[in-house]
Formats: structure tokens, sequence, C-alpha cells
């Protein structure tokens, strides 16, 4: 399975991993739209830095996924190409994945009216190549197999 | 006040910003990106915004940005006209109020003639085919050092003994370019291009990072005054040694590596102290002659057991033609001459902008006294100083050359935009800059890939052109001014350039 | 193979799809005495408020067609009632038989109610499955003031929800703070100070003794001598392992049903997971019950695994606990209040973050507030990480990779090292 390999060396922190990931994930997948005129989705990598590094962390796609098996009604799971995604119709925003996540890299969105949304890497189902990847300037992200 | 421009300069911003608010969506990418404190981020106002008067121009910014959103401009020139004074007007302010002289990089950017421009290729028709380079064997293989004046074979072999040479595929070598003045990165990228391309790259005279020692094989070493980081194992790693004497940006003055790019591991590499800066001296101290200057050959060719060529680097000045004969006659293998419209990481402006000779003229002057002399054969010449294209190269082969340097050109091939900042070790673009989180911005991969793909392009450019001229071998081309013809030239340009003018 | 699964929660669910995993032809039979397919138990304080219904496949642990898709067969609404290991089966409330080859229980916990008086008036309510929750649904438009025995998880969770709904509670705590062995001092105070703000009163270091009414409760009596007029009560002390069907058979119990590394008990053929069972805790090393849903999914997997001969090892767990009280979010792990340990905390605007770490180990953990990356420290918990050159930045608040050095972060997100 192919996940987005973090070539640190190469990163930099130019962001444009999350402004793609934005773009991806809203409605429009317009980058103007998204930014401008939406509720701007969350990004689902995160940047950080800590000069001179920099990188930009997202889901490593477990095999044994310590959030699914945390998540308390399976809204967190494993999609058909063997990614652990979350149902967003179906979390409740208990963050119980966020205390299970090894790699830290769940994120909470506290936008929605009852239930909170567990934000995550889902790894672009609708694109060959994730956004994430196909925007890094430097090839700091990379989709290889693991 | 961090965000204050210098007010007591006096001086207004050389370009502006401009930034289409409709397309800018706060993403701070060119935030991150501005090296130069030019570009900030205000969390009250929710605006990106710029100091102009610290913009360089470096276009970091515009080539990142997402959403297209921002044009770099020159401002306009608001002073009033005043045609002999106008370029003269801040330069002049600048030395009046910090005192000092300023310092450069890049090229000499004045208006001069480029002669390049001015000369005009041949082509064959009817009398004499043109060779098609996809279909055709066409030959670039080039050797750089000494050639025998005549030979001897006997026992069925040759008995002459032959110099130690240079073996290229392409008459395109990497030049002087030191690690410290470039990036880790660039100079690991350089590196590997050379490799992939069966040419060489020049180390520069900032010695070898110990990681670079597996480009044996494809590295020339230099020697320079300031003999930064000169040790055996480095004179080993060489396939060549080159003796700079000068360069063509700042000739009569050493190498300049402003202290801000002295690292540690700069440091370390050029065995000086952290932080200082790396002047080299303006002469060689122990080169005052001709007769110095073949002591010093051979001992690096001692040093070295005769296996290696040695060059030596000029600078194209007045008398280029008599230094370059004394070169070839102290024992230089090859002989380097640069052009003043060559690169430098640092300068003093007035040295980059007034002093030197266009290649062009020292290249035809050098090889012409040296055929009558009868010593082109001792010496290989590589032209460098301002190889912009491939037809440079061409022409420059054409006038005399053997092979040529580039510099600038793989740099902009890597990313560089001419901002002329390399000496302040802030280059946005991460090419000449030591500060590690900069110099990330290159990565080797991507850099070496589009340095082969330029030589690989320049390769193909030059068999085109030479297969229109109905050659099929670099080796014919050399020298071979009939297929040059000059334009727009007087006729003393041309006698000193030694071809016709275009008609003749 | 048959393979019987006593309960229909997480544990067993999870061992189910780990047995599919490798096993498409056993036969699966999944007993469980509710007639409800697998359901979120942390949401039923929602459920109770109506947050969430029936109706939505929110509240369900697995989709409507898990069962099918993974062929199990179901015995919903039976309860089994005694295990026969020789003959290796199950005996029902209707006194059917079930053979096994396998056994695996799964049967979750119980709610333990403290003996006081007068438990069985009317309005007297747990919370701790459906049938209960249901219960408490159906009284919600009855209730006034409710008094909430118990400050834990269920306890404050419900407590704020019904706050919420807009009815009177009370919320009394043997113990000085909420959340006891999930929080500290300091971290308590958010979630009082939260609770309060919804108007949740809170009594502490008391418990109640006796409940009084006619039918209905009306009263509630405190061991202090106080009084608390009340129409409802909620009682939410805790759950104890179900033992009651294992009470006189074979299988070896302590608190909870003891198993070995691989979930196993100590009768070959059967195996325990979830909150049933007592399994290595790796933070204070020995075995104890911890009730909680992510190490009731690791023990249902591995026993899972372990049915079907995979040779998968438990490899312990420890405490850890996600919840949200009001707008501010908490999470626990491990052991969060303890002299004994090197303590490493800080509280600054709108977070709290505390550490404690043993032997250059970290062995707990709470953040209040900014929760993110709380992961991280979960797994140098269970890796027993040596932190003495991290620990340092813990306090940040912008915790993260960039801290680690760099040929471990490598490793890490190469997924070298697991």
């Amino acid at each position: 399975m192919k996940i987005v390999k973090i070539n640190e060396d190469n990163c930099i922190y130019c962001h444009l991993c999350e402004v793609a990931c934005v773009v991806e994930h809203s409605q429009s997948k317009d980058i103007i739209k998204a930014f401008k005129r939406e509720e701007k989705p969350t990004a689902r990598c995160g940047v950080e830095f800590n000069y001179p590094l920099s990188l930009s962390v997202m889901c490593r796609h477990c095999d044994d996924a310590p959030c699914m098996e945390a998540c308390q009604n399976g809204a967190m799971h494993r999609d058909d190409r063997g990614y652990v995604v979350v149902n967003e119709d179906k979390c409740v925003g208990c963050w119980m994945c966020v205390m299970a996540c090894p790699y830290g890299v769940i994120k909470r969105d506290t936008r929605r009216d009852v239930w909170g949304l567990s934000t995550k890497c889902d790894s672009c189902p609708d694109r060959d190549v994730p956004a994430c990847v196909e925007a890094c300037p430097n090839n700091a992200l990379m989709f290889e197999e693991i | 006040m961090k965000w204050m421009k210098n007010l007591k300069t006096y001086t207004p911003p050389a370009f502006t910003v401009i930034r289409d608010d409709y397309r800018c969506i706060r993403c701070k990418a060119c935030v991150e990106q501005c090296s130069f404190d030019a570009t900030f981020y205000d969390e009250e106002e929710n605006r990106v915004w710029n100091w102009d008067a610290n913009c360089v121009s470096c276009n970091r910014c515009a080539a990142i940005c997402p959403t297209e959103a921002i044009t770099i401009e020159k401002r306009d020139y608001s002073y009033r006209r005043n045609y002999s004074w106008e370029s003269h007007i801040d330069s002049l302010k600048k030395r009046a109020i910090f005192g000092g002289t300023p310092v450069v990089s890049m090229g000499n950017d004045k208006p001069y003639k480029i002669y390049w421009d001015h000369i005009l290729l041949n082509a064959s028709q009817v009398t004499n085919p043109s060779i098609d380079p996809l279909r055709e064997p066409m030959e670039l293989k080039t050797f750089l050092g000494k050639k025998p004046h005549n030979i001897e074979i006997g026992d069925d072999a040759l008995k002459t003994i032959l110099s130690p040479q240079l073996e290229i595929d392409i008459p395109i070598m990497f030049a002087a370019m030191s690690y410290g003045a470039l990036s880790y990165n660039v100079v690991e990228a350089l590196g590997r291009a050379a490799r992939e391309m069966g040419t060489f790259y020049n180390s520069g005279e900032g010695g070898l990072n110990k990681d670079h020692y597996k480009f044996k094989g494809n590295i020339i070493v230099q020697v320079a005054s300031g003999r930064f980081g000169v040790h055996k194992p480095y004179l080993d790693v060489g396939s060549a040694i080159e003796i700079k004497i000068g360069q063509g940006a700042k000739p009569g003055i050493g190498g300049h590596l402003p202290g801000e790019k002295v690292t540690e591991t700069i440091s370390e590499t050029r065995m000086m102290p952290q932080g200082s800066d790396a002047i080299s001296p303006a002469p060689h101290h122990d080169v005052y002659s001709i007769e110095d200057l073949r002591q010093l050959i051979y001992a690096l060719k001692e040093a070295t057991e005769y296996t290696k060529p040695v060059i030596v680097k000029i600078a194209a000045v007045h008398n280029v033609a008599a230094i370059a004969s004394g070169v070839a006659r102290a024992g230089a293998d090859i002989l380097c001459i640069d052009g003043f419209k060559g690169g430098t990481g640092a300068s003093p402006q007035v040295i980059r902008d007034n002093v030197g000779l266009p290649i062009e003229f020292a290249l035809a002057v050098v090889d012409e006294r040296l055929r009558n002399e009868g010593i082109r054969q001792d010496v290989s010449i590589v032209a460098s100083g301002g190889i912009r294209n491939s037809m440079d190269a061409v022409k420059a082969i054409a006038l005399g050359a053997d092979a040529v340097y580039i510099g600038t050109a793989a740099l902009l091939a890597i990313g560089c935009t001419m901002c002329q900042q390399c000496h302040t070790g802030k280059c946005a673009w991460g090419i000449t800059t030591q500060d590690p989180h900069l110099s990330k911005r290159v990565n080797p991969d991507i850099a070496s890939e589009r340095l082969i793909n330029l030589l690989k392009v320049w390769a193909l450019e030059i068999k085109e052109t030479m297969g229109a001229m109905g050659i099929n071998s670099i080796e014919s081309l050399r020298g071979n001014r009939l297929n040059l013809r000059g334009i727009d030239l007087t006729d003393r340009e041309m006698e000193i350039l030694g071809i016709l003018p275009a008609g003749e | 193979m048959k393979i019987v699964i006593i309960g229909n929660s997480v544990a067993g669910i999870n061992a189910v799809e780990a047995v599919r995993e490798k096993d498409k032809i056993s036969e699966i039979k999944v007993i469980s005495d509710e007639q409800t397919r697998a359901y979120s138990h942390p949401l039923l304080p929602n459920f109770v408020v109506g947050d969430v219904s029936r109706a939505e496949e929110r509240f369900y642990y697995r989709e409507r067609n898990f069962y099918e898709k993974h062929n199990v067969k179901t015995l919903l609404g039976r309860r089994a009632v005694k295990i026969f290991p020789k003959n290796k089966y199950v005996e029902l409330d209707n006194e059917e038989k079930v053979d096994y080859d396998k056994l695996l229980i799964a049967c979750g916990g119980k709610p333990f109610v403290p003996s006081m008086k007068g438990v069985e008036l009317n309005g007297v309510h747990t919370l701790t499955n459906i049938k209960a929750a249901d219960k408490l649904k159906a009284d919600l438009p009855n209730i006034e003031h409710c008094v909430v025995v118990g400050g834990g998880l269920i306890g404050s969770k419900i407590a704020e929800k019904l706050a919420k709904k807009g009815v009177k509670v009370t919320l009394v705590e043997l113990m000085r703070r909420v959340l006891f062995p999930v929080l500290d001092d300091a971290g308590a105070d958010y979630v009082h100070k939260e609770l309060k703000n919804l108007g949740v009163k809170l009594v502490l270091e008391d418990s109640v003794v006796e409940l009084k009414g006619d039918k209905r409760v009306k009263e509630v009596v405190l061991s202090s001598g106080k009084t608390i007029k009340a129409n409802s009560v909620i009682v939410a002390v805790g759950v104890r392992p179900n033992l009651d069907f294992v009470a006189d058979s074979d299988i070896e119990v302590n608190k909870g049903i003891i198993v070995n590394d691989y979930m196993q008990t100590n009768i070959d053929t059967i195996f325990a997971a979830g909150d049933v069972v007592e399994a290595y805790d790796i933070v204070i090393s020995q075995k104890r019950p911890i009730p909680i849903l992510p190490l009731a999914a690791r023990q249902g997997r591995v026993a899972g695994l372990n049915i079907i001969d995979s040779n998968v090892k438990y490899k312990g767990g420890f405490p850890t606990n996600s919840i949200t009280i009001g707008n501010i979010s908490f999470i626990s792990m491990g052991i969060v209040d303890s002299d004994e340990f090197e303590v490493l905390k800080i509280k600054k605007d709108g977070e709290y973050r505390k550490f404690l770490i043993h032997d250059d180990k970290l062995i707990g953990a709470i953040l209040v507030g900014n929760i993110e990356k709380a992961g991280m420290f979960n797994w140098m918990i269970q890796n027993r990480f040596d932190v003495s050159w991290i620990k340092d930045t813990f306090l940040n608040s912008d915790f993260g990779w960039k801290y680690f050095n760099k040929a471990f972060r490598v490793l890490r997100l190469d997924r070298k090292i697991k």
C-alpha cells in the first residue's frame, strides 16, 4: 500500500501541503472559494517547525491502527483501499482516536452543531496521488510503497 | 519595530510587491519563503504585508504563491530624469550613508556589448551535406590537456608518453563555485550531474566536504591564493588541479566569502575559524612571476606524481594573450580564461562592473597568439564567464576554445533568479546560503535532474548546429572561425575576433 | 470449528473481525442478553437526552449487515447461564445447549450498586446498558431534580447532559473531586468549574446512604446527614466484571477472569476479553480489570487471533480516558496522581499539562484543553520509551515530532519502528 513518505530534509516550510489539503477537502475544490467563501475544512496534514527543521506529518495508515481500536462506534474504519478513514456521519467527536493515535495526526474539528469531528488524512480517495504530494514543490512528500 | 524599514537611508524602495487581495488566501506561504524580511503577516488586520525596501526581487514569493496573487515590479524611476546621473544617485548615497564600498554578487550587469550576439553561425547547403544528429553519429567527446607535437610509433604501439588528459563526454564543465559560496545540496547536485553526464564540476577554492569525496573522478579541485582546504587527500581526489590566479568577475582581487556564510561545516572544510570572512589574498604570494607559477605548477604535479593535468585559470585582462603564452610555457596543461561577465559570490561593485575583458576577445587573441607561437597544442583552452546558452558554447569553441565552463547557467537551472544577493547568505532559493533551513530549498534529486536535462539539451543543440554546418565531430569545430561571421561589428572588432563580416 | 462468543459488544465484535481476517469457514455464534445489535456504550448519556437515537447509524458499533458480512449467527436476547467446559457447551436461559470448540467470554461489566436503602424505588436508575438507558429515557419527562451518585466518567457525563437539558442535577461523589482516578485536583478543578457553569451542584466527600420515598424516590439522604430533595437518582459508581455465570465454574477468577498473555483462561479452550477480565497493566506491572473501550477492542482482537491459533501476545495496557465536559476536553493516561514519581506540570491559558515519569519512562499524563498529539504520549507509555532526553519539551503546547531526534523520527514516520 502506498502512503505519503515524509522527506523532512526537503521540507521548505511553505505550508502548500496544507493549502492543497484544504482545497481537496472543500466543497468547491476551488482554492479561492475554499478559503474565502466556504467554511474552510481543516487541513489533514500538519506542518511543524523547529529551526532549521520543518516537516509535514499526516496519517501513517497503521496496519494495527490504534485509532480504530479506540473508536467507540466504528466511525474510524479501514476503507476498501486499505486506508484508515473517518466516517463523518458517524463520528461523535469523543477524541478517543486523538488519545490513541501514536503519530498525533488526528485533528479536532469542533464546528459542527452537536458532534465534534475527528479530521485526518484520507489519502485523497478521489485522486491517484494525494493533493499534498502533488502540491509539494520540493518532493518533501512522496507517495510511495511502504 | 521589526517591520519598519530603515528610514535613515532616505532611499526609495527599488521594487514593489503587488498583491492581488482577491487572490490572496492568507496562506502565508510567501511569508515563510521570504528570507529578506520583506513579507509579513499581520494577524490583527488579517493581511499579508510587505516592506518593499527589503525586497530584492528574487521572485521566490511570486513563484511559490498558490493563487498567483503576487507580482513584483521594478519601481518606476521617480527622480527627475538625468541621463548622466540617474543610475548613480542611489549608489553614491549608499557609499555616503554606510561608509563602505558596496559588495555585490553575480556577474557584471552593465549594458556592455555582448559579442556572442553579434556572431552568426554557418550552415551547409548543397555543396557540403548537413548531418542529422539523431540519425548519424556525432562526436562531442573532448580530451583536455597537453598534446604531443609529434608522436612516435614502434612495435605496433604508441611510444610517445602522453600527458595526463581530462576526458569529457561533452565540452561543458561546471565552473569553480566553492562549497561555502554554494550550499551543500547544490554541490551535491553538481557532483551528481557531472557524474551522470561524464564531465567535471569544480570544487572552487573552498576545499571539499568529506561527503563529496565520493565524486572522485568527476571533480576538478582548485588551489587559490587563500589555499583554503588544500591538503594531500584533496589534491588526490581531483582529476585535475586548477590554480586560480584570477576570476573574471573581479580580476586583480582574491576570493571573498562573507563571515555570515562561514558556518561550522564550512570552517571545518576550509580549515579556518567559524564566522570570520574568508578573504583570499589578491595575488598568490608565492607567484610573482611566470617562473614562480612554473614552480607552483610543478609542485602540484610533483605532489600528485604527474598523474593529473594542471589548469591555470586567469581573468581576461588587457594583455591576456601574453600572459596566456607565459602560462603555457610555465607548464600548465589547460588554460582557463574567465571573461568579465563571469559570476561571483561576492565582489566590490566597482571591480565587477569596470574591470576585465569580454571573453570573446580574450579567447580570440589567446588562441591566435598561441597558434602564432606554435604552442597551441601545449595547452587546452577552457572559456568561461558569460556562457549563457549552447550557441555561446558553439561560438566559443569555433573561436578556439576546447571546452567551456558554466557557472551562472548551472545555478539558473537549479532555480536562481539572479537577484544578486549571494553575498548576503540569505539566498531565498537555497543556492548560495549556508542557513540550514534555507538550503533545504534545493532538493539535490530535483536539482541534479535539472542540470542533467540542461546539459543533455545543450549537447543536442550543439550537435544540431554542428550537423547543420556539416561537422560530425567537435574536433572539427575547434578554432573553425570560417564558420563564424560578424554582424553589427566594426572592422577592428572583427579583426581582433579573427572573423569575417556577414556577407563576405 | 465452532466458535462461541458470549457478549455482543466491543471485545466480542473485535474478536469476530480478527477471526474472519483469516478464517472464513468456522461457525461463529454470538450470544447476548441484549436484543440490540452492538451499540456504542459511551453514547448512552447522549442517547438518554436524545442527541442520538436508535434510528441513527451513529449509535451502533458496527454497520447493520455486520453479522451477515462476517457470517455470524446471533443468539440475541438469550443469556448464558452456565458453562460446561468438560462437555464444551454453554447453557442458555431457555435451557438450550450451545456446543463450542472455542469459547470467548466477553460479557463485559455490570453496574456496581452500593448498598443503600431504597434502591428498589421508582426513579432510581443505572446507565451501563441500553435497557437501563431506555428506562431512564422513558422516565426523563418525570425528572425534575436528579441526584447522580458517583462522579466517574458516566456520572459526570450524564450530569452534564441532564443539566444542559434543564434538569436540576446534584452530583454526589465520595472522593474530594470528580473523576478521581482519572484526573488530579488541578485537572478536576476544570471539570468542577464546567459542571458548575452548567448548573450542576457538586457534593464532594459524601455518599448516599438512603433513598426515601413511597413509590418513587423523593429524598436522598447522605452519610453526612444532609438531605437532598430529588425525584430521581442515577447510580453511576462504576462497573465490575460480570462474573455471574462463571462463578461456580472451573474458570479461575479474581476480580475479573484471569487470563494469560494470549487472553486464554485456565481452561485451554476458553478465552476471555474485555471488561470481564483482569489483564496486565503495564504501568503498575500487575493484572487488574481496566474497563475501557480501547483495551476491550485490543483484547478482543488478540483473543480472536489466538482462537484461530495465531499466537499473538497481548502486550498489556493501561487506563486511558478521553472526556469532554462543557467546552473542555480532557485526556488522561496511566497513573496521574502520585507524589512518588517525577512530575512535570504546567497550567497556562486554558490548558493544563501534567506528566509523571518513573525511571525515565513516562507512566502517566493529563492533558486538559489542548489535547493535540495526546496519542504520542500514549505510545510512549505503552512502549516504555526512554523520555529522559525529550521530557523537557512535554510541557510545550506545540509538542510534536519536531522535538524528537532525527533518526528516531524518520524511522517512526517511515513505519520502520511501530
